[in-house]
């Protein structure tokens, strides 16, 4: 395959979330395969490290930390006479008039080369729409997030603005994509995320871990303190078991005292942030997740790819991509805290079903594998063509 | 006694009836979400309907050692949720009972939320809330479970029907036993019935807003659940049947008032399901389907109940009612676009309808159609420096392709300015040189039967986008989607000077488009204006004219204007136009718009007024003004007070105060004098001179006709047929003929003719979209008739008055009169138009073609010619106007 140029877009590069986590994954893989690879980031985080390896050049538009607010109406603060608001609109109109300048500049340097750019947040779109027009680039927009996610915040209407004539718009899930279609969207497809590692390990193994884990941001749309809980009410019907939740967040203090409410301290540990994924995955037995909203939440790809049952609320479309009920998993509705307890007992209890959900679960992964998704996105680069390819 | 006794012993004050059949993977779960409930003093009876599965033993297994629990096990599978549910029933003693189904769960408070429920209303039985794990939406949420009801009837909130679930709800045993309620065995959909029974028994019903209920429901499942086999036929039979059963119960409990709430949950619910999977049903279950349908609502309603359903249910539940079979496959293939056995779509008038396979009077009621469905593909697009330019493939569903002609257009939002398309080999093609800043968007014009349907262009019509924008040094053009979803072609300028002062005009026109705001700026001001303007003096020179209503620079008024500046008479002339800007006028008048305040002003200063319809409406005439009212024509057909409809008191009224501003009226022949005064009650002064628009008819001006030759560029070896018909404002078709009449024409006279067009203007407008044979010229928009009459040699009408003047050239008339009979009984004519016509009265355009092509016909009416002229013309001798001058203007 002769060598691309790909961009990576995101609001910031050195952020930990799903998003620059597969983003990451990614670029490691195109940069492997000799392709040219760059990342083109809004905003940065003070002192943080990146996923993204060092050898990937990485171009910050507002690189003296400048965060652009919200596009505000002019008219509206002049007749409440709001002259600090007016000033700040106008100073954003500015520096989003220079910073287009400066994206334009850094896409001129290919010049008539193709390029392919991934833009992974929607947001970075402004800055991007004047290139739509250039036919040697190819925008390919994603949404990491379910449309009922993404109807909850700004996101959904950049979405409607954004992504109408790029390139291509990946959605995480067939049935968002097929919402998107049905508003008119042509350009859009299903895009998995890869699972940076992929590794079984024996059920039985996994069993004797007798170890509930669950990862995240520790905020209240994980739907943390619902899993705990649920462990609670029937922890006394599984002795030897314990739950551990790894992750950071504002609402620690909160879990804290809610395990020392239930009398649940030598059960329930939270484990703060790992480094780590798989080896914690691999002394666990079974992952729980309990949010509210996801996209195609990666720890449940995680936890397949190394053979562990999942048992999710049923928060978002993209849950039911990657847990077939009774299969390799179980599913609870939202909230649901005595329904969870139940699933949560049932799998515990019962080693024959964890044995077959555990092999079935590691079957399933291979749709989220590394390789079958890089090659899915040459496809995708393969479909968009380009001119040099064609001529 | 007895029975309180029996509960104080041991009687559980609930009883839960779980129904099981090959629930393996389920059952234990249902299970579980009784075992924790947060009620304790209840009773559970499982009743497994013989599984072929492990589910009996998991109940087995599960109910070990928890006394509250039972199971029986049926010998055999009753085939229905029916038996096991009444089994269950029969096997307990609770004072309530609750149902639940072996794949569903309760919530963990549901018992204790009903059985508070039922005890805190004290209702024959309490409905609860049910999620549907498919979307965790609430069942019937808004129309039913969003607010608590207590101690309702049915009969007052029949809304409740929609929710013909059984599970939701508990229901005191008493209630069930007085009546003897129970689940109807050996039928499917056995809840329809027995829900609906329950609401018209129970004397009162509560509604409680706790979700209490999951029902599970399973996507692409292998195997469906014996309600959702929509594809069997049995099973849509099965659910006609359980309807029946309940319609049979309406009737014999007195409640066929309600039938009809019931049909509507039938039609919008039940019905709706079969409808929708219509397309994937075999040719033996439809036929199947239709004859029970069929029979089923012919025997719950009318065709009239679909009047208040939306488009689509309305088409095909009409459908279905009449028993087209054909028709309904075709229109559920019309709305998915796929191609129809036979063209349904016609166009009656400016409406659409869809066909039935025999057609019937009332179909039109049922049966029209918003706007046809277009399917329509744009391809291959383009946009360069000149122009922009696709291919595109277009259809109209089941409307013939050679019916239609199209073209596209781009309008620009902002200014309104529209581009037409050309076609350059297969591509349409827009030039771009006179755009403007704005927002172009794409339309397709389908034309058909003279009606223009508009269709906008979608992202989703065109096949790919490719993102083109072309700069030059002032302007920018993007190809570009709006928010929704709209394809078009931005414009706007470059540089920042000029972006910024685009920003703003085009804000400000948004401002000034908004029609409140123009409104309430001209109210005020022409509310100052006109109570300033009637205090001013009349202006004793000043004369006023006005030609229908505004719309022309003709007939009479200008004529009499011609002659007055002719003779240099020492007036200064007024006249008002509808649209000033469109009419070249000659000599020193002025031209003011129609209602404008300037307008106003000069009528209500000027001296004179001069007009041929009317205008005393617009202001009260004072006395010393003088008012000439030219009037348009000899009567042909009653008016007045001779008309035959009865008119209102409003409408004489507006005669009367029409009239009876009236100064002078002018007649042009003594037939007429006499009618006018009858018909219009007029006792004021008549001027019988002529029309002194037939001055130019007795004179034949050489230049007029020279001018007029050489508008239309008539070559004067030419010969000129006249075309003027009368527009039938009853008969919306009318079009459609005249369309049919003028092609037939066309082809059938010789090479060396030519036919000139004169319509009503609702006519011309349909008629300028259509492309017209090339030996036909549309003069509707001509401004002055009678100089068409000049130039031609034969005349084709009807019942105009055109008739009387034209007759005054002697050159021959032919009258096509298809609908002669209609048109004496709907207007009603002062003489019998069949005897005294001056030409031969045709009621086939056959018969109109056949005196055209042999002139010599025509020869045998020169004396029938002679006698009309004479009698409708006898007062013309070419100077009218000057006649009329003389009478009614003192100044020389």
């Amino acid at each position: 395959m002769p060598k691309k140029n790909i961009v990576f877009v995101l609001n910031e590069y050195n952020g930990h979330g799903g998003a620059q986590r597969v983003a990451a994954v990614l670029a490691e893989e195109f940069v492997q395969d000799g392709h040219d690879v760059k990342v083109l980031s809004i905003n940065k985080q003070k002192n943080e490290f990146s996923y993204f390896s060092k050898d990937i050049p990485v171009h910050v538009l507002h690189s003296g930390g400048y965060r652009p607010p919200m596009a505000k109406s002019i008219g509206a603060s002049l007749k409440t006479l709001n002259f600090k608001k007016i000033n700040a609109e106008i100073k954003r109109r500015m520096q989003l008039i220079k910073r287009r300048k400066d994206v334009i500049k850094f896409f001129d340097a290919y010049g008539n080369e193709d390029v392919y750019v991934i833009v992974v947040q929607v947001w970075g779109m402004q800055w991007l729409e004047p290139l739509i027009y250039r036919p040697n680039i190819k925008i390919i927009g994603q949404s990491h997030e379910s449309i009922k996610a993404a109807k909850n915040s700004h996101r959904y209407k950049r979405l409607l603005k954004y992504y109408r004539q790029v390139s291509k718009f990946l959605l995480l899930t067939h049935k968002d994509a097929q919402s998107f279609e049905k508003l008119g969207f042509l350009n859009v497809d299903v895009m998995y995320n890869p699972s940076p590692f992929r590794k079984q390990i024996e059920a039985s193994e996994l069993y004797k871990n007798k170890t509930i884990v669950s990862t995240g941001r520790i905020v209240d749309d994980k739907g943390f303190d619902v899993l705990i809980e649920a462990f609670a009410k029937v922890a006394n019907e599984l002795p030897g078991w314990k739950l551990e939740i790894y992750g950071e967040g504002p609402a620690k203090k909160y879990l804290n005292s809610l395990i020392k409410i239930l009398g649940m301290e030598n059960r329930v540990f939270l484990k703060g942030q790992t480094g780590d994924v798989q080896s914690v995955l691999a002394k666990s037995s079974f992952f729980v997740l309990a949010s509210k909203a996801e996209g195609l939440p990666m720890s449940l790809i995680e936890a397949q790819s190394i053979g562990l049952p999942c048992i999710s609320t049923d928060c978002a479309p993209g849950i039911r991509e990657i847990i077939t009920e009774y299969k390799d998993g179980l599913m609870a509705p939202v909230g649901d805290v005595p329904f969870l307890s139940r699933h949560i007992r049932r799998l515990a209890l019962d080693p024959n079903k964890f044995h077959s959900y555990s092999q079935h679960a590691f079957e399933n992964s291979l749709k989220f594998d590394k390789q079958v998704i890089k090659n899915q996105w040459y496809e995708l680069f393969e479909e968009l063509g380009g001119n040099l390819d064609a001529k | 006694m007895q029975n309180k006794e029996l509960t104080d012993k041991k009687s559980p004050k609930l009883s839960v009836v779980v129904i099981a059949y090959n629930n393996e993977l389920y059952i234990e779960e249902a299970l579980e979400s009784l075992h924790e409930q947060t009620f304790d003093d209840f009773e559970v009876c499982v009743v497994n309907d013989f599984s072929t599965d492990r589910t009996g033993e998991m109940i087995e297994r599960f109910i070990e050692g928890k006394p509250k629990f039972k199971v029986v096990h049926l010998d055999k599978n009753s085939g229905g949720c029916s038996t096991p549910r009444n089994t269950g029933i029969a096997n307990t003693t609770g004072e309530y009972i609750m149902f639940l189904d072996g794949d569903d769960w309760y919530t963990i408070d549901a018992c204790e939320k009903m059985v508070a429920g039922i005890e805190r209303t004290n209702s024959d039985f309490v409905a609860g809330q049910v999620i549907r794990t498919n979307n965790y939406q609430i069942w019937f949420h808004k129309q039913i479970y969003s607010d608590e009801r207590t101690d309702i009837n049915v009969r007052e909130f029949p809304t409740l029907l929609f929710d013909t679930l059984s599970v939701n709800k508990i229901y005191k045993r008493s209630f069930l036993d007085k009546h003897g309620l129970r689940f109807p065995e050996g039928i499917h959909y056995e809840d329809i019935f027995f829900t609906g029974k329950a609401y018209f028994l129970a004397n009162s019903v509560s509604v409680i807003t706790e979700p209490i209920y999951y029902w599970r429901v399973v996507e692409n499942a292998k195997v469906k659940s014996i309600t959702n086999r929509r594809f069997e036929f049995a099973n849509f039979k099965n659910r006609i049947t359980a309807h029946r059963l309940y319609d049979q119960f309406l009737r014999e409990h007195g409640d066929i008032y309600y039938q009809r709430e019931k049909n509507n949950k039938f039609l919008r619910h039940d019905l709706k399901l079969y409808v929708n999977d219509y397309a994937l049903y075999d040719e033996e279950y439809k036929v199947q389907f239709h004859k029970l349908i069929h029979d089923y609502l012919h025997e719950i309603l009318d065709e009239f109940s679909f009047l208040s359903f939306a488009e689509k249910e309305r088409i095909m539940y009409y459908l279905l009612y009449i028993g087209d079979k054909d028709a309904f496959q075709d229109y559920v293939y019309y709305i998915k676009g796929l191609p129809t056995a036979m063209d349904r779509v016609y166009s009656a008038g400016g409406s659409y309808y869809f066909k039935a396979t025999n057609p019937n009077q009332n179909d039109m009621k049922f049966l029209e159609l918003e706007k046809p469905e277009s399917r329509f593909q744009i391809s291959h697009i383009e946009m360069t420096d000149e122009a922009f330019s696709f291919e595109a493939d277009v259809r109209v569903e089941s409307i013939s392709y050679s019916e239609i002609t199209t073209y596209f257009t781009l309008k620009n939002k902002h200014t309104g300015a529209v581009i037409n398309s050309r076609l350059s080999g297969n591509r349409i093609s827009f030039p771009l040189d006179r755009m403007t800043p704005g927002n172009y968007y794409l339309h397709l014009n389908v034309i058909h039967q003279g009606n223009v349907i508009k269709y906008l262009v979608k992202r989703t019509d065109l096949v790919s986008l490719p993102n083109i924008k072309i700069q030059d040094n002032k302007l920018s053009k993007d190809l570009f989607i709006n928010h929704k979803n709209t394809f078009g072609i931005k414009v706007y300028p470059l540089g920042l000077i000029n972006r910024v002062k685009w920003v703003f005009v085009r804000k400000w026109d948004l401002v000034m488009q908004k029609k409140e705001y123009q409104d309430v700026v001209q109210k005020i001001t022409n509310g100052f204006a006109k109570e300033f303007l009637k205090k001013l003096s009349i202006r004793r020179n000043w004369v006023l004219f006005e030609s229908h209503m505004g719309k022309q620079y003709s007939d009479s008024p200008k004529y009499i204007y011609e002659e007055m500046y002719k003779q240099n008479r020492n007036y200064k002339y007024i006249w008002s136009f509808a649209k000033p800007d469109s009419v070249q006028l000659p000599g020193p008048a002025i031209k003011v718009k129609r209602n404008s305040l300037k307008h106003y002003y000069y009528l209500i200063r000027s001296k004179y007024w001069v007009d041929n319809q009317g205008m005393a409406h617009l202001t009260q005439k004072k006395k010393e003004q003088v008012y000439l009212q030219t009037w348009h024509g000899t009567p042909l057909k009653r008016m007045g007070y001779d008309q035959k409809t009865q008119q209102s008191d409003e409408e004489f009224a507006r005669l009367k105060m029409q009239t009876n501003a009236w100064n002078y009226f002018i007649s042009p022949n003594p037939y007429s004098t006499a009618i006018f005064r009858r018909a219009f009650r007029y006792g004021g002064k008549i001027i019988e001179s002529g029309y002194p628009r037939n001055d130019i008819l007795i004179n034949m001006p050489e230049e007029v006709i020279q001018k007029t030759r050489s508008h239309f560029k008539i070559d004067p070896t030419k010969k000129v047929i006249l075309y003027a018909p009368t527009f039938r404002d009853w008969d919306p078709n009318s079009y459609q003929k005249t369309i049919k009449d003028i092609q037939f024409l066309s082809e059938t006279v010789d090479k060396n003719t030519v036919i000139l067009l004169r319509l009503h203007y609702l006519l011309s407008s349909k008629l300028s979209h259509h492309a017209l044979p090339k030996n036909v010229i549309n003069a509707s928009s001509y401004g002055d008739i009678s100089e068409l009459y000049l130039i031609s040699d034969v005349l084709i009408t009807d019942y105009s008055s055109v008739m009387f003047d034209y007759a005054l050239l002697k050159r021959p008339i032919v009258f096509y009169c298809y609908d002669l009979e209609e048109y004496i009984s709907r207007r009603g004519t002062y003489f019998d138009l069949a005897e005294k016509a001056p030409g031969p009265v045709c009621k086939t355009i056959d018969d109109v073609s056949s005196y055209l092509n042999n002139p010599e016909k025509l020869v045998d009416f020169k004396p029938a010619l002679e006698r009309f002229s004479s009698e409708f013309g006898s007062k013309e001798d070419g100077h009218a106007a000057a006649k009329v001058i003389e009478q009614v203007f003192d100044n020389k």
